[in-house]
């Protein structure tokens, strides 16, 4: 799952960034509000953490101008504003959750997770789609109760399927889902993991639309 | 107990004035009886002195007629009851004609050779007496007419006490009607007494008393004063905490993170790298607590300990001491000076001034920058500035200065904000002038400092 993290904080950014990876999360890092609106407005990640005290231009304006302009990705304010006028204020500039400095890196996890699950229309903790069931939390798949075991990689592009069931995904789209600035993508790097993973799932899950790109399908095609 | 002693002593207004009311009351009353009692005895002396000669013409007259008529025996009835308060004596050639019962046989006044006309008080058995001697116009009769002096006393006092007793039965009464006014003329006094003890601790509204006295509003006015400047001092305080907390969430939220971080990684150099920046973030949340430390004690500082401080040497040591961060980032810092400039001061506080202009600088200047302190002295005015290449300040960031926890929009270096604050704090403390101007040399920030 690509995340755009937001901080001007170098210590707090490095620290947020390292430990989001380590939580299986993948973790772009902008320093100020510009670059973040600028980044904001490409709608290539699942979520955003967004700092509000940012040099050049304030979190709060960014968030207000990127929703007029029709983003919807996720965003989670992380700030040391603690005062509930502040809270607010985030919340109506469009914020989707709000969280006060310090907090925990698991928390933080969890509430990326649940933003993008209710980001999709996805109330359940484990996303499902056939008999296949993605749990983001504790990052394992199982297909009829039976645990599969699946590379990062994988993981991460079943659940990017999965949050956009029976919607046709173009590679460009899933590249930008699945890698963060600076990482090497092969240009059949996409059809590879997906070939892997209708080997290890079943044929019936991903489909390919031929000239557009690809598609999960969420029920059982009737017989 | 002493004068002053009592008057330190808490009492009740109340008490206090029906105390004064009737003390004064009383005063004018007891002058008034005075001056009645001086006047009664001065008409009264008149008036019986008056009766007495007229009493001892009538018995010279009488005598005179009756001189040749028989012998009569000598001593005159008792009449009334009252007559003993008076006495009369008449003496014809020299021997007792005639007399009341309780008068004596000798003449009551001196002897009848050395006749004297007039009055004279004398004592009689033991008590005082007024007498009138008058004589006929041959000079054979000699006639002395005399009243118990006591009896005058009794009129007096029966005056007297016809005043005073309506006056010792008043007083009470005046009392209750006094405290009674008093009650109600110092209820606007208890009603501020109670507005104030209602009040809660945080509540610092302007009191309004409505129908207070003139008198009063002085004592409103200063309240309403006193409770606008603890407003706005708890208002700063209360600021300053939520700015202090506020800019510790950010240091103790990487040291978390990082710690967090560390915890988790399995990668040894990461894991290090997590733990070094555990590290230097617990020293920027120090450098921060000492910053807000500082100021803090500087909120309550007054100028003390003032001694002649040696600037040069001062500012010296402040330019060796960043010099290796200036180095560090390829800057030009250098240091130029007059002879002694020496001002007082506080040498701690000034080198943290000093310290904290110069770090500013190079730690806002870009790597290359050139970064000139001076010290110079013209008429009489000590002038230290501090300048830089670096990329100044606009006209809205300079008005914005010394706000605490402001920082420049932009800015890459780690700070707190609170900088400028301390500077500015010292400076007021010294009755330094501090001026933050665009640099005309160098084309950065000029920041200067007048003694």
């Amino acid at each position: 799952m690509r995340i755009l993290l937001v901080e001007d904080d170098s210590l707090l950014g490095d620290g947020l960034r390292a430990g989001l990876r380590q939580l299986g999360f993948q973790v772009d890092w902008v320093r100020d509000g510009e670059a973040a609106e600028r980044e904001l407005r490409t709608g290539s990640y699942a979520a955003a953490v967004l700092d509000l005290g940012l040099p050049r231009k304030d979190g709060l304006d960014v968030l207000a101008s990127v929703r007029r302009a029709g983003v919807s990705t996720p965003v989670l304010v992380l700030t040391a504003r603690d005062a509930v006028p502040e809270r607010i204020r985030g919340l109506d500039a469009g914020a989707d959750d709000y969280v006060v400095k310090p907090v925990d890196l698991d928390e933080l996890a969890a509430r990326l997770r649940a933003l993008v699950r209710r980001a999709h229309g996805q109330p359940l903790e484990c996303l499902s789609a056939q008999d296949v069931v993605l749990d983001p939390a504790a990052r394992s798949v199982r297909q009829a109760g039976e645990p599969v075991t699946l590379s990062t990689r994988e993981f991460d592009l079943l659940q990017a399927f999965m949050l956009s069931a029976n919607r046709v995904l173009s590679r460009e789209q899933l590249e930008q889902q699945l890698y963060s600035w600076g990482q090497e993508v092969e240009s059949n790097a996409i059809e590879v993991h997906i070939h892997n993973l209708r080997r290890k799932l079943g044929s019936t899950l991903i489909h390919t639309v031929r000239g557009v790109g690809y598609m999960l399908q969420r029920d059982v095609p009737p017989v | 107990m002493s004068r002053i002693s009592w008057l330190r002593q808490p009492h009740s207004l109340q008490g206090r004035l029906l105390a004064l009311v009737l003390a004064v009351v009383t005063g004018v009353w007891l002058l008034t009886a005075l001056g009645t009692w001086r006047d009664a005895r001065h008409e009264l002396d008149e008036l019986l002195d008056g009766h007495l000669a007229q009493a001892a013409a009538l018995l010279v007259v009488q005598q005179a007629k009756e001189v040749e008529e028989d012998e009569r025996g000598i001593d005159a009835p008792t009449l009334h009851r009252y007559a003993p308060k008076v006495a009369f004596q008449v003496f014809h050639e020299n021997k007792l004609a005639l007399r009341s019962a309780n008068a004596p046989t000798a003449p009551m006044v001196g002897t009848v050779k050395n006749f004297k006309i007039g009055f004279e008080t004398v004592q009689i058995d033991g008590a005082d007496w007024r007498i009138f001697a008058a004589q006929g116009a041959e000079r054979d009769v000699q006639v002395y007419v005399g009243e118990e002096m006591s009896s005058r006393a009794s009129i007096l006092w029966a005056v007297l006490r016809s005043m005073l007793w309506p006056m010792a039965l008043a007083l009470p009464l005046l009392g209750l009607a006094v405290w009674w006014a008093v009650f109600l003329g110092i209820k606007p006094l208890r009603r501020l007494g109670h507005t104030l003890a209602e009040r809660q601790p945080q509540s610092l509204a302007p009191l309004t008393l409505d129908g207070a006295p003139l008198e009063m509003a002085p004592v409103v006015d200063a309240l309403n004063g006193l409770f606008e400047r603890i407003g706005l001092l708890l208002e700063s305080e209360r600021r300053f905490t939520a700015d202090a907390a506020h800019e510790l969430r950010t240091p103790i939220a990487a040291i978390r993170t990082q710690a967090q971080v560390a915890m988790g990684e399995p990668d040894a150099a990461l894991r290090r790298h997590a733990l070094q920046g555990t590290l230097e973030g617990c020293d920027r949340a120090i450098r921060l607590v000492e910053q807000l430390l500082t100021l803090a004690r500087l909120e309550g500082a007054v100028a003390s300990a003032m001694n002649a401080v040696d600037l040069r040497a001062l500012a010296q040591r402040a330019v060796a001491e960043i010099a290796p961060k200036a180095i560090a980032k390829q800057q030009t810092l250098e240091f130029d000076a007059d002879a002694l400039c020496s001002i007082p001061g506080n040498e701690t506080l000034l080198a943290v001034l000093v310290r904290n202009l110069v770090d500013n600088a190079v730690r806002y200047s870009p790597p290359g920058a050139r970064v000139k302190v001076a010290l110079h002295q013209q008429a009489g005015q000590v002038m230290l500035s501090v300048e830089d290449s670096g990329p100044g300040l606009d006209a809205a960031d300079l008005k914005r200065l010394g706000e605490r926890f402001f920082r420049v929009p932009g800015s890459t270096e780690s700070g707190s904000g609170l900088g400028w604050s301390i500077v500015q704090r010292i400076a007021a403390v010294h009755g330094l002038t501090l001026q933050a101007v665009p640099s005309v040399e160098l084309g950065g920030l000029a920041v200067r400092v007048l003694a």
